[in-house]
C-alpha cells in the first residue's frame, strides 16, 4: 500500500485548508516536510509546526499538524492532517512538496475505499459516498475532455508518439529476432530519449505550483456577439482597452491581460463572439476564440439578459456544458432585463448577474472566478488538484525516462531499457488515455515486415 | 436417448490442443475419449515443422512445468535446437526447435496410447448433445453416440474449413482432409457467435531439386537447451537449416499476378494474421523492401520434403512453381505440395470463463484455434488448461486459472476472454506486463507446484524439481555471500577480466551485473566447496538476481495503477441495478460481463466514475462477506 494525499477541506471556502495523508509512510513523509527526524507525536496530538520545501528548506507555511495512529483513524491507516492557511498557492506548494517526497495523489473516493477495506466504514455509509465519487470523477472527465482540444493534449500527443517510436524498434528487436530487421540505432534512441526527458521536464515545471504564480489562472470570456463581454473584460481590468461598440463582432481577435484578484494572478482573455461568419478576418478570430476556450481553466459565458435568449445563446450554453464555467447574465441595468436562466434552464453552473455599465455584481463575479480553484465540493479539490495531478504524473514520467536513459547508456539489454519506457507510457496514459500492447504491436506491424 | 459408450470427458480433435487436453484429463483420473477424424495424423503440424520461438517457447516450458506433453515430445523429436536471443537478457531468451514432422506425430501417439484412462476413437463429431444448457455427449457421423459429462472442442481449422489455391476453393480441414461442416452448423444453431479467420502455408519442395550451396547455413546450437525440465540431453541428430532471399524481379512477378490471388480478388473474407503475412502481402505492403528472407527447413531425417518458410501463398499452383524458381538457388526446384490459404470458423472467446468453459453450455470447453488463436504452442497451453478444468469440473472441484503476473498462459487466456480477437491471436512477450518475471528457465519454479497439486507431476519429476530449486537457492546464497576483497587472489582475477576498479570488496552477485562477466568467469570464482554447479542452474540464479530490482519497481508501478485488478466480480452482480451507474455504462458492462475489476478496467470506453462505483461495490461486498 502506498501513501496517498488529498485536500480534505470541507466544502466551501475557508481560512484554513486541510491536507490529509494516509498510508504507512504518512509519518516519515511528514518528518521530511518538517525537517524533524525526531518528530514522534502522541497519537491525537496537534502541534504548530513549520513546513519547509524539502530541497531548499524554504519556509512554506506554519501549520497545525495532527497525527492519528493506525488503526484508530478515518482510513484505519496512519493518518496525518496538516491544517495550512487557506491560500490556494500555499496548499498547492505543500501538496507538491509531499508529492516530491513520494506521496501519491489520491484517486476519486480512494480514502473512502481504504476506510471501507479496513472496516472503518459500513456499506450504508459507503453508499452515500457514491454520489460524491460520481460528481468528482465527472469533473475529472470533463477536464480530460476539455484537454483533448487544448494545449496539454497538443503537447503530449507528439511526446507520446515519439516514445512509442522508441519502443517499436526495441520491442521488435526482442520479439522478432528471426526477421530481417534493421539494426537498432542505439545512438539515435539515446538522443531522442534525452530530448524527451527535457521536454517532459519543461512540461512538468509548467504544472508545478509556481506556475499559477507565474502564469496565473486562465479565464476566458466567451459568448455570442454583443452580449457585453468586452465591457465586463474592461470592468474586471478597469481600463478601456477593448473596443466597445454596439456592433456585433467588434472584438475580432482575442485580447489578453493579467489582473490580480484577491492575491491570485488571473490571465483574462476576451474573445470574439462565436458566430458563423463569411468574414475571413472574423473567422480567424473565431478560430482563436475556440482555442482560447479549450485552453481556459475557467470560462465566463456571457449572455444578454435584456433580450430573450437566442438559439445562438442556447447553442453556446450547450457547447460549453462540459467545461468549468460561470454564466454571467449582463445588462441588469436595462428595463427589459429578465433573468430567465435561473428559472427556465437547468444549468449545473454558478450564475452571476451583473451590470457592466453600472459596475454592479462585479464583486460576486470575482468571487465566482476564484471558487473553482479553491472549492472542493464538486471537483477533486478543484483545479488545484487536477493541476497537481498532471504535475505528479509528468514528474513520474520524467523519472522513468531518465531511468531508461541510464539503462541504455550503461549498455543494458533491450528488455531492461523497455521497463522505463513502458512505465513512462503508463504514466502519460493516465493523462491522455491508455496505450495498449495491441496499439504498440500495430505500430510494429505497420513499421516492419514481420513474419517468417 | 441411447449412447454407445460413456466417458467422463470427450475431447474433439487430436491436434496440439486436443492431445494436451485428453492427456491431462485422463491423468487426473477422468475416463477420457480423444476423437479424431484420422488416427494416423495425431499431433500433426499443419504448418511449419517447428516448436517454440520468442514467447512461444515460454508457453511450451509452462506446459511442461504443469505436466503437459509438448516439451517432452519435441525434445525427443527435434532435429534443430536453437536458443533465440542468446545475446540478450534471460527473460527474452526462448528455445526453438525444428521437428521431424512424422516422428513428432508418432511420438505423440505413442505417449497417448500409453496413458491410462485415455481412449482413442476415430470418427467425425457432427453434433453436440445438450440438455438444459449442459453438455450430455456427442454424436458422430457413423451414427455412434458418446455420452460425456464434459466435452472439449479443439477442432483447429476444421470448422467450416475452406481452402483457397488460386481461383479454386474447396472445403477441407487441412489440404486433403475433410472439413467439419455439420459441427460448425451445430455451434451456430446453439447460438454461439461465430466469426471467420484465415491462415496460410507455403509450398513444400523436393530437397533433391534445391541448390543448397546458394543458401546461407543456419547451424543448430552446439549445446541444445531442451524444452522439458525432465530432459537431460537431446538425443536426435541435429541438422542445418538454410536462409535465402527473394529478389525484386520476383516481387514484380507477384505484383503482376495479384489478380490471381484470392487474397486480392476479394474472395477471402476471413482476417489473416499481420505477423504472418503471405508473400503477396509482403510485396504489396512493404513495396520498398528489395528482398524478403526465406528459410529452408527440412521436414525430417527420412524425407526429402523441405518447408519454404516465409513464402506462404494462395496463388495458383502452376504460378507458385514459376515464382519459387525465381529464388536464387531454387531455379530447378520442384514443389511436392503447393501452398494454400484456409478460412475457418472461430467462436468468440469472450463467451468463455477463465477456465475456458463456455458460459452458454455447462461442461463445454473450447481450446485452440476455435478461440481465435494461432500456433501450436498457443493451442497446447489452452488444451492443457481446458483438459485440467474439464477434469476438475466432473470431479466438482474448483476451477484452475493462472494469473497474468505468473505465466504467459495466464496472459493469453486473459487477453482472449476479456478482449476477444479480431485477427488470429499470437503470444508476444510484450503482451505480458511482467515480462521480466516470466522467464523460460523459471517456468518450473512458477508453475510446477500447481502441476503437482493437480496430480499431473509424478514423483520422479517432483524430486527433480525440488532438487533443482534447492541447488538454485544454495547458489544464490553463495553468490550473495561470496565477497571478494582486495586481498583475495580471486579479486585480481576478476579485475583483470573487467579492466576496471571493483572497490574494496564486491560480492559475486554484484560482479555478475557488470557487463563482460560471463558464467564461466563466475564459475571459476565460486568457492570450491560449493557442490558441482550446472551451468543452467547458475544461469537461473543469476537471472533471478539480475532482474530482482527491476521486477520490484515494475511491480510497484503496476500495482499502484492496477492494485484492485484481482478483485473478482460476482456473476450475480447486476450492473443495471447499481446506484449512480449510467445506463450506457451498465449496458457496456452487462455486454462484456468482466470477471475481475482488472477486466472491467480494460473495457474500452468505461469512465473513471463507473470504475470507482464498481470498486466501491466490490470492496463493500468483500467486507460484508
Amino acid at each position: 500500500m502506498d501513501t496517498i494525499i488529498a485536500l480534505a477541506t470541507p466544502p466551501g471556502r475557508s481560512a484554513i485548508g486541510v491536507i490529509r495523508l494516509s498510508g504507512p509512510n504518512a509519518l516519515p513523509l511528514t518528518r521530511s516536510l518538517l525537517r524533524e527526524a525526531q518528530y514522534q507525536p502522541t497519537p491525537g496530538q496537534t502541534l504548530l509546526k513549520d513546513l519547509r520545501y524539502p530541497p531548499t528548506g524554504e519556509l512554506l507555511d506554519q501549520a497545525l499538524v495532527s497525527y492519528f495512529q493506525a488503526p484508530h483513524s478515518f482510513t484505519g491507516e496512519d493518518v496525518v492532517e496538516i491544517s495550512c492557511h487557506g491560500s490556494p498557492i500555499i496548499l498547492r506548494q505543500v501538496i507538491d512538496a509531499l508529492l516530491q517526497l513520494g506521496a501519491r495523489l489520491a484517486g476519486p473516493g480512494e480514502f473512502t475505499l481504504r476506510a471501507l477495506a479496513s472496516g472503518k466504514m459500513n456499506l450504508s455509509q459507503a453508499e452515500a459516498i457514491r454520489d460524491l465519487i460520481n460528481s468528482q470523477t465527472e469533473v475529472a472527465a470533463q477536464q480530460a475532455l476539455r484537454q483533448l482540444g487544448g494545449e496539454l493534449s497538443a503537447r503530449l500527443t507528439p511526446l507520446k508518439d515519439q516514445l512509442i517510436g522508441l519502443i517499436v524498434p526495441l520491442e521488435s528487436a526482442l520479439e522478432f529476432v528471426e526477421d530481417d530487421l534493421p539494426e537498432v540505432e542505439t545512438e539515435r534512441i539515446k538522443d531522442v530519449l534525452l530530448g524527451l526527458v527535457k521536454e517532459t521536464a519543461t512540461l512538468a515545471s509548467s504544472f508545478s505550483s509556481g506556475h499559477f504564480l507565474r502564469e496565473g489562472l486562465r479565464v476566458t470570456l466567451a459568448g455570442c456577439p454583443n452580449t457585453g463581454k468586452s465591457s465586463i473584460f474592461n470592468e474586471l481590468l478597469k481600463t478601456d482597452r477593448a473596443i466597445v461598440t454596439d456592433l456585433p463582432g467588434t472584438t475580432r481577435d482575442t485580447l489578453t491581460e493579467t489582473v490580480n484578484i484577491k492575491g491570485m494572478p488571473v490571465v483574462l482573455t476576451d474573445t470574439a463572439g462565436v458566430r458563423e461568419s463569411g468574414n475571413r478576418v472574423e473567422s480567424i478570430g473565431v478560430e482563436r476564440t475556440r482555442r482560447a476556450m479549450a485552453d481556459a481553466d475557467l470560462l465566463l459565458v456571457v449572455v444578454d439578459g435584456a433580450v430573450p435568449l437566442t438559439t445562438e445563446d442556447l447553442g453556446f450554453l450547450q457547447l460549453t456544458a462540459a467545461q468549468r464555467r460561470v454564466i454571467v447574465v449582463n445588462k441588469s441595468d436595462l428595463s427589459t432585463f429578465r433573468n430567465q436562466l435561473k428559472n427556465d434552464l437547468d444549468l449545473k453552473a454558478r450564475v452571476v448577474t451583473v451590470s457592466a455599465r453600472n459596475h454592479e455584481g462585479l464583486e460576486e463575479l470575482r468571487e465566482a472566478i476564484l471558487e473553482p480553484f479553491i472549492s472542493i465540493n464538486n471537483s477533486e479539490g478543484g483545479l488545484l488538484i487536477t493541476d497537481a495531478r498532471h504535475y505528479d504524473l509528468l514528474c513520474r514520467t520524467q523519472a522513468e525516462l531518465e531511468s531508461a536513459s541510464r539503462a541504455i547508456s550503461a549498455g543494458a539489454s533491450e528488455e531492461l531499457v523497455l521497463v522505463g519506457l513502458h512505465n513512462a507510457l503508463r504514466f502519460l496514459g493516465e493523462i491522455t488515455g491508455e496505450t495498449t500492447a495491441e496499439d504498440v504491436l500495430s505500430r510494429i506491424f505497420a513499421t516492419f515486415c514481420i513474419g517468417k | 436417448m441411447s449412447f454407445d459408450e460413456t466417458f467422463d470427458v470427450v475431447v474433439i480433435g487430436a491436434g496440439h490442443a486436443g492431445c494436451e487436453a485428453a492427456s491431462a484429463a485422463a491423468r487426473m483420473g477422468a475416463e477420457t475419449a480423444l476423437i479424431t477424424i484420422n488416427l494416423d495424423l495425431i499431433g500433426q503440424m499443419s504448418c511449419n515443422p517447428a516448436v517454440g520461438g520468442i514467447a512461444k517457447g515460454h508457453l511450451v516450458r509452462e506446459v511442461d512445468a504443469l505436466g503437459g506433453l509438448m516439451g517432452r515430445v519435441i525434445d525427443r523429436t527435434g532435429i534443430q535446437f536453437r536458443l533465440l536471443n542468446r545475446s540478450r537478457g534471460p527473460a527474452v531468451q526462448s528455445p526453438r526447435a525444428q521437428a521431424d514432422r512424422a516422428l513428432y506425430r508418432k511420438e505423440m501417439r505413442r505417449t497417448l496410447e500409453n496413458t491410462p484412462n485415455l481412449h482413442l476413437r476415430q470418427g467425425m463429431v457432427i453434433d453436440l448433445v445438450t440438455k438444459a444448457a449442459s453438455i450430455v455427449g456427442v454424436e458422430m457421423q457413423d451414427t455412434r453416440r458418446i455420452r460425456a459429462k464434459a466435452v472439449v472442442i479443439a477442432t483447429g481449422t476444421f470448422l467450416n474449413g475452406l481452402v483457397h489455391t488460386g481461383r479454386r476453393t474447396y472445403t477441407a480441414g487441412r489440404a486433403g482432409e475433410p472439413a467439419s461442416i455439420e459441427l460448425a452448423e451445430a455451434l451456430k444453431r446453439l447460438g454461439f457467435p461465430v466469426g471467420r479467420l484465415k491462415t496460410g502455408t507455403p509450398p513444400r519442395l523436393d530437397g533433391r531439386t534445391i541448390d543448397w550451396d546458394a543458401f546461407q547455413t543456419q547451424y543448430p546450437d552446439e549445446d541444445p537447451v531442451p524444452f522439458s525440465f525432465a530432459t537431460d540431453r537431446i538425443a536426435q541428430d541435429q541438422i542445418n537449416c538454410y536462409i535465402g532471399y527473394t529478389t525484386n524481379e520476383l516481387h514484380q512477378a507477384i505484383r503482376a499476378n495479384l489478380h490471381e490471388s484470392p487474397l486480392y480478388s476479394g474472395k477471402i473474407k476471413g482476417v489473416g494474421p499481420r505477423y504472418c503475412p503471405s508473400i503477396e502481402d509482403k510485396v504489396v505492403k512493404f513495396a520498398d523492401k528489395d528482398r524478403h528472407q526465406l528459410f529452408l527447413e527440412p521436414e525430417g531425417h527420412d524425407t526429402n520434403e523441405v518447408y519454404l518458410n516465409g513464402f506462404s501463398t494462395s496463388l495458383p499452383a502452376e504460378l507458385q512453381l514459376e515464382l519459387v524458381r525465381m529464388v536464387p538457388g531454387l531455379e530447378e526446384a520442384r514443389i511436392i505440395r503447393p501452398g494454400y490459404a484456409i478460412e475457418y470458423d472461430f467462436v468468440d472467446p469472450k463467451e468463455l470463463g477463465a477456465d475456458l468453459q463456455s458460459s452458454r453450455i455447462g461442461g463445454l470447453f473450447h481450446a485452440g484455434q476455435i478461440n481465435g488463436t494461432t500456433g501450436y504452442e498457443e493451442a497446447a497451453c489452452q488444451g492443457l488448461m481446458a483438459g485440467i478444468n474439464a477434469a476438475l469440473f466432473i470431479q466438482k472441484r474448483e476451477s484452475f486459472r493462472l494469473r497474468r503476473d505468473e505465466s504467459y498462459t495466464g496472459v493469453l487466456i486473459d487477453d482472449l476472454i476479456t478482449q476477444g480477437v479480431d485477427e488470429p491471436y499470437r503470444i508476444f512477450t510484450s503482451r505480458a506486463e511482467y515480462r521480466l518475471a516470466l522467464r523460460h528457465d523459471n517456468a518450473d519454479s512458477r508453475l510446477e507446484p500447481y502441476g503437482r497439486a493437480l496430480g499431473l507431476v509424478g514423483d520422479t519429476d517432483w524430486e527433480r524439481f525440488n532438487a533443482r530449486r534447492d541447488r538454485i537457492a544454495d547458489l544464490s546464497a553463495a553468490l550473495n555471500n561470496t565477497r571478494l576483497r582486495r586481498s583475495d587472489p580471486r579479486y585480481a582475477a576478476a579485475q583483470s577480466v573487467l579492466n576496471s576498479d571493483l572497490g574494496d570488496a564486491i560480492t559475486l552477485a554484484q560482479l555478475a551485473q557488470r557487463p563482460g562477466i560471463n558464467t564461466s568467469v563466475l564459475l571459476s570464482l565460486l568457492s570450491p566447496d560449493v557442490s558441482p554447479v550446472s551451468l543452467r542452474d547458475l544461469e537461473s540464479a543469476l537471472a533471478d538476481s539480475l532482474y530482482s530490482g527491476y521486477i520490484q519497481t515494475q511491480k510497484n508501478t503496476i500495482e499502484r495503477l492496477h492494485q484492485h485488478d484481482a478483485l473478482r466480480i460476482p456473476r450475480e452482480l447486476a450492473f443495471t441495478g447499481l446506484d449512480g451507474l449510467s445506463h450506457e455504462m451498465a449496458e457496456r458492462l452487462e455486454r462484456t460481463r468482466p470477471l475481475t475489476f482488472g477486466d472491467a478496467r480494460r473495457i474500452p470506453g468505461l469512465t473513471p466514475a463507473a470504475l470507482s462505483l464498481i470498486l466501491v461495490e466490490l470492496t463493500a461486498r468483500n467486507r460484508a462477506a
